[in-house]
């Protein structure tokens, strides 16, 4: 007995962890992606509850405008990631990581102040592309598919290696031609429509919207995935995501006893398997 | 080759805070030689490094390359204009492998390359190894070459010969002058053994404090007596 | 003007309780380099402990629903007793959560994530215990004391804000005693500046770790119950805001510094305190915008060290 609303939380996981993982993999511990997420998610809303036109004459929600409202929030986070990015990236290891949390925290703050996004309640009645949820695995499945696709072939491009040298050293890399401002901007950047991509899906599937999504838990829970899955290639964020979001709710049966589990793992887990669970093969 | 393409300080000077890092340096090099800096601990050798290849920016004075002062240029840039480095304290990337390390500095890929470059230094059996697994004296070497795969015209060197055994040091000062041929560099090079740069330097400058206390061939520094003071005491 | 000293008074109170606070997180992160993720939900322990203490009954849906405590005790001496359990829990955090990791040297990032791990156990365990629904403090602990004392101009304060301000005051000055006068205190300080140095002239820089930690859940702890005091607890959860606000204090004062910490709680409460009513969601904000101001422009804060890397 498969759930595929399950599986779709799954998806959005993993999804959420390779944005974590590609500032991480340039050696950047940013944890500003549920602020990019939610406005990926928040711009969805917005067009879909507030432009009628966008409706269509189906029941269902028309995957152009899905798509519509994908060409809007992807140019728009990453203009604002451009913008944040070229003076926060220049902050290194913990100032870099607290610099994020407290951006999302001040997204969060205003977004659930003001009534224009609903306020602590939210956007909700938000319309549905999808009669079920299999439609959102198949968009969530392909979203995930692109991105990994990109991941591995970041890899093997000069940008991937440049990634990593950074990462190591990144004085160094500096002293040898690599222009780590550039790189980690696209990193970052890359990362924040990744996030903003998987908003605007998860705003569909969710059916409403809050600033709730910026929390600063949801940004460590995601830095777990990635931690505790393996940080050196793609596979570990996935891997982590999909088992990670699986796990809690899979010890559903145990019922409140499975956040403490949840604690536990993540608590454990980088004490026992700090490289993560999917390792990068050594030569 | 006469060079106009060298390296020219003017009044260097650089200062943190209370500390006078660097004093009013002011000497050039010529192209294609190999110049030695020379001085006790903390005497500003590693800051002058810091300084050329825009780590550390200078509080008055300048350096000039290639005729254009190097102000406010990244130390990527000035790695584009042809000035690499190794550092004092090894900064190989670890997790990558000996290859990898190289490819970065070339920019591309193009392993055959890396591993001609690896053969310079005996470490070409070890390219796909990870940088991070090497020996110390091997990830001397790789650091070395690493460098030099920027394709420099100017190379600085930060105690390349530190941890050297005697024989290890004589292959390196063959090396060294090898490639100032093969590559038509300029070397400058930081190191505490004073007899090898004795044997390899071209020219020599003392620090101390900051401030270049002598300057000139080997046996012109080794005979000056402030030098002898600043190293030995006074009334040595 | 008596408006304006009453936001000052009422600024410098929230302020204190920050200061508070802020310290636990400069004392592990002066020792360790990291910064402790649990520290916030230590808070939360301590808050709830105090009402324990008092005599507290435990609401009907956690656990131990209807239970209380066979003693009550008075104030001061719940809020010590809190302060103390909380250096328990904060000492058994240490050894699950950082004591594994600093064995091995692992890299920072590896500590976020197991405190986190620590902070949602020590939550949920409060969950399941307690209940998820608000508690607020008995109302007579104050006594014979009145709610809200008259100090002159008009001014008026409310008798749980100057007991925070007392506390938090008189607390601080113990603290900054201690390090400073005191041989603990100064091997402490000795290991923040250099910990191998510290221990190759024989100071045991885990016991000294294990000290800051017991120290600074102490002060979470307190400041938890002091929390508790003024406001009621909102539930398990209610912590995590003041933990994120902690490291605007943090971040403010400087990583590290003692004496920012304390200036930095102070400013960021009497800035929250002078956010005009109409913009009082925004509240919160202020102590992000803070942070994220300070990082940008300067980030070693007010007191710290700038953060360079040797070459």
């Amino acid at each position: 007995m498969f759930d595929i609303s399950l599986f779709v939380l799954m998806l959005l996981g993993a999804l959420l962890a390779l944005a974590v993982y590609l500032p991480l993999r340039a050696g950047q511990l940013s944890l500003a992606t549920p602020g990019f997420y939610t406005i990926g998610g928040t711009v969805a809303a917005l067009l879909s509850t507030r432009v009628p036109e966008l409706g269509g004459n189906e029941q269902t929600y028309p995957l152009t405008s899905v798509f519509l409202e994908l060409m809007l929030a992807i140019p728009l986070v990453a203009l604002l990631a451009f913008l944040i990015g070229k003076p926060v990236l220049k902050l290194k290891g913990i100032y870099l990581a607290i610099a994020t949390i407290a951006l999302v925290e001040i997204l969060r703050v205003v977004l659930l102040s003001s009534p224009w996004f609903g306020a602590a309640v939210g956007i909700f009645a938000i319309p549905q592309p999808f009669e079920g949820p299999e439609g959102y695995a198949a968009a969530f499945a392909v979203l995930l598919g692109i991105t990994a696709w990109g991941c591995q072939r970041l890899e093997t491009e000069p940008l991937g290696r440049e990634m990593a040298a950074i990462r190591n050293d990144e004085l160094a890399a500096r002293c040898m031609g690599v222009n780590s401002e550039r790189v980690k901007l696209i990193a970052f950047v890359l990362s924040a429509i990744i996030a903003a991509a998987a908003g605007v899906l998860a705003a569909h599937f969710f059916n409403s919207w809050s600033a709730r999504q910026a929390s600063f838990d949801a940004s460590i829970t995601t830095l777990a995935f990635v931690v505790l899955g393996g940080s050196r290639t793609w596979l570990g964020p996935v891997f982590g995501g999909l088992v990670l979001t699986a796990l809690p709710e899979l010890l559903r049966p145990i019922g409140d006893l499975r956040l403490i589990v949840f604690g536990l793992v993540i608590l454990l887990g980088p004490i026992f398997i700090p490289q993560g669970l999917i390792q990068q093969k050594r030569s | 080759m006469i060079g106009s393409t060298s390296l020219e300080l003017n009044g260097l000077s650089v200062r943190f805070g209370g500390l006078q890092a660097l004093d009013q340096l002011s000497f050039s090099l010529q192209q294609g030689e190999i110049f030695g800096l020379i001085g006790p601990n903390g005497a500003g050798k590693t800051t002058l490094f810091n300084v050329i290849t825009g780590l550390t920016a200078a509080t008055s004075g300048e350096v000039r390359w290639q005729g254009k002062t190097t102000a406010g240029l990244r130390p990527d840039q000035l790695c584009d204009l042809g000035i690499a480095r190794t550092f004092q304290n090894i900064r190989v990337f670890s997790d990558l492998s000996c290859i990898d390390n190289l490819q970065i500095a070339m920019g591309c890929n193009d392993r055959r390359a890396a591993l001609e470059l690896l053969g310079i230094v005996e470490l070409q059996e070890k390219g796909t190894h990870l940088a991070g697994s090497l020996a110390y004296g091997e990830q001397r070497r790789l650091e070395l070459v690493r460098a030099l795969a920027t394709k420099p015209q100017l190379l600085l060197l930060d105690e390349p010969a530190a941890g050297m055994n005697p024989v290890e040091k004589q292959k390196l000062q063959v090396l060294l002058n090898t490639i100032r041929k093969q590559f038509q560099l300029t070397i400058l090079i930081i190191e505490h053994h004073v007899p090898l740069m004795m044997k390899l330097c071209d020219r020599l400058a003392v620090l101390n404090f900051g401030r270049c206390i002598a300057i000139g061939s080997p046996q012109e520094v080794q005979e000056d007596p402030l030098v002898i003071e600043a190293y030995l005491g006074r009334g040595a | 003007m008596e408006v304006w000293l009453q936001l000052l008074v009422n600024g410098i109170s929230i302020g204190a309780v920050y200061s508070l606070f802020a310290l636990g997180y400069t004392l592990v992160f002066s020792v360790l380099g990291v910064i402790n993720f649990a520290h916030g939900a230590v808070f939360t322990c301590g808050a709830y402990f105090t009402y324990i203490f008092l005599g507290g009954v435990v609401g009907s849906n956690g656990l131990l629903a209807t239970q209380k405590l066979p003693v009550t005790f008075p104030l001061a001496i719940a809020l010590v007793l809190a302060g103390f359990t909380a250096a328990m829990v904060g000492l058994l955090v240490e050894t699950v959560a950082f004591k594994p990791l600093r064995r091995r040297g692992a890299e920072p990032l590896l500590y976020l994530i197991t405190s986190l791990g620590a902070g949602v156990i020590i939550v949920n365990l409060i969950q399941l215990l307690m209940g998820a629904e608000a508690y607020a403090l008995p109302s007579n602990i104050l006594g014979s004391m009145p709610a809200v004392l008259a100090i002159g101009h008009g001014l008026q304060i409310r008798t749980v804000q100057l007991l925070l301000l007392i506390v938090g005051g008189v607390t601080m000055l113990i603290l900054n005693i201690w390090l400073n006068q005191s041989l603990s205190g100064k091997a402490l300080q000795a290991v923040a500046e250099d910990t191998t140095t510290a221990r190759l002239l024989g100071i045991n820089s885990g016991a000294m770790i294990q000290l800051a930690f017991a120290i600074a859940s102490f002060l979470a702890g307190l400041s938890g119950g002091l929390v508790a005091l003024s406001v009621n607890i909102g539930g398990p959860y209610f912590g995590i805001s003041y933990g994120l606000k902690g490291l605007g204090v943090l971040v403010l004062g400087g990583l590290g510094s003692v004496p920012g910490a304390m200036l930095g709680g102070l400013i960021i409460g009497i800035t929250e305190a002078f956010v005009p009513a109409k913009l009082s969601a925004y509240k919160d904000a202020v102590a992000f915008a803070f942070l994220f101001l300070v990082l940008i422009i300067r980030p070693q804060g007010l007191f710290g060290k700038p953060p360079i890397e040797k070459v």
